[in-house]
């Protein structure tokens, strides 16, 4: 069964950057979407779940962690996987975020094997 | 406190690092120090507040920002990219560059807040940051061609 993604970081850039990175990952989604920020992402998430979701931490609007916050209160995400993508690296952040419901934590600079790794368990 | 000497070699290996590894770029310290950027600049900024406040810029040439922004994008002409995607891409360099400046500071400096980043374009462009800031400036070029100035403006929080 192939998989749904939606990227959500504010830079463009980055979010090319993502699914260039995914794609060498080998892994493949039937469907990637992408949003600039939190409340886009969770605009588009309760119209239409995906499967996983690699978020930003610092973004305008609303940052990641306050995304997964609201994430775990809808009952659309009930089975998303979020995989949180970001410069951010000190322990206190990530424990915080998977304490409100991330899944999964990919640290910037990252490689298609980081991808590979982290992605990897929600694929089945 | 913090030497000056460890700030600037946080600063330098943090965007060696991220040029390296997510824009795949050379940068090395420029051998020249009076070396300047001509003719139009692209200069993006992040600031950060918590144990330490201040500001980190990059500046470079309008050709070099283009450059990044494709090698980013993983696109082959100049053509293909607008002034808008070449700040996005700028304003992500500062964000990643200050993450791992951020990283690096960890141990000391636990506390520290990164706004979103902010870029302008113009030509002679300078980073300020009031009275009492420490500034910690380098000059670099990015792969043998393009000079490029970085800068790191901080004070530590007053209590
Ligand atoms: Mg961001």
């Amino acid at each position: 069964m192939a998989k749904t993604l939606m990227i959500v970081d504010d830079s463009a850039t980055m979010r090319k950057i993502i699914m260039r990175t995914v794609r060498m990952s080998g892994l493949e989604f039937d469907t990637i979407e992408e949003a600039g920020n939190g409340v886009e992402a969770l605009e588009k998430l309760n119209a239409s779940p995906v499967d996983i979701v690699l978020c930003d931490i610092n973004m305008p609007e609303m940052t990641g962690p306050e995304m997964v916050k609201k994430a775990r209160e809808m009952s659309s995400c009930d089975n998303t996987k979020i995989v949180m993508v970001s410069t951010e690296s000190a322990q206190e952040t990530i424990d915080g975020v998977m304490a409100d419901g991330a899944n999964g934590f990919i640290t910037k600079p990252f490689t298609p094997e980081n991808f590979q790794e982290k992605l990897m368990p929600f694929m089945n | 406190m913090i030497e000056q000497i460890c700030f600037n070699d946080v600063f330098t290996d943090s965007a060696k690092e991220i040029f390296e590894t997510m824009i795949f770029m050379d940068l090395m310290q420029a051998d020249d120090p009076n070396q300047q950027i001509e003719g139009d600049a692209v200069l993006g900024s992040i600031t950060f507040k918590g144990d330490l406040e201040g500001c980190l810029a990059f500046c470079c040439g309008k050709d070099c920002a283009q450059t990044i922004t494709m090698n980013m994008l993983g696109i082959d002409s100049v053509d293909e990219i607008s002034d808008e995607d070449t700040c996005d891409a700028i304003g992500e360099v500062c964000n990643m560059i200050m993450g791992c400046v951020k990283r690096r500071l960890h141990d000391t400096y636990s506390n520290i807040e990164l706004s979103i980043p902010l870029v302008v374009n113009g030509r002679q462009l300078k980073n300020t940051l009031g009275e009492g800031a420490q500034e910690v400036m380098e000059k670099v070029i990015i792969e043998d061609e393009y000079p490029t100035e970085l800068s790191l403006l901080y004070r530590e929080k007053s209590n």
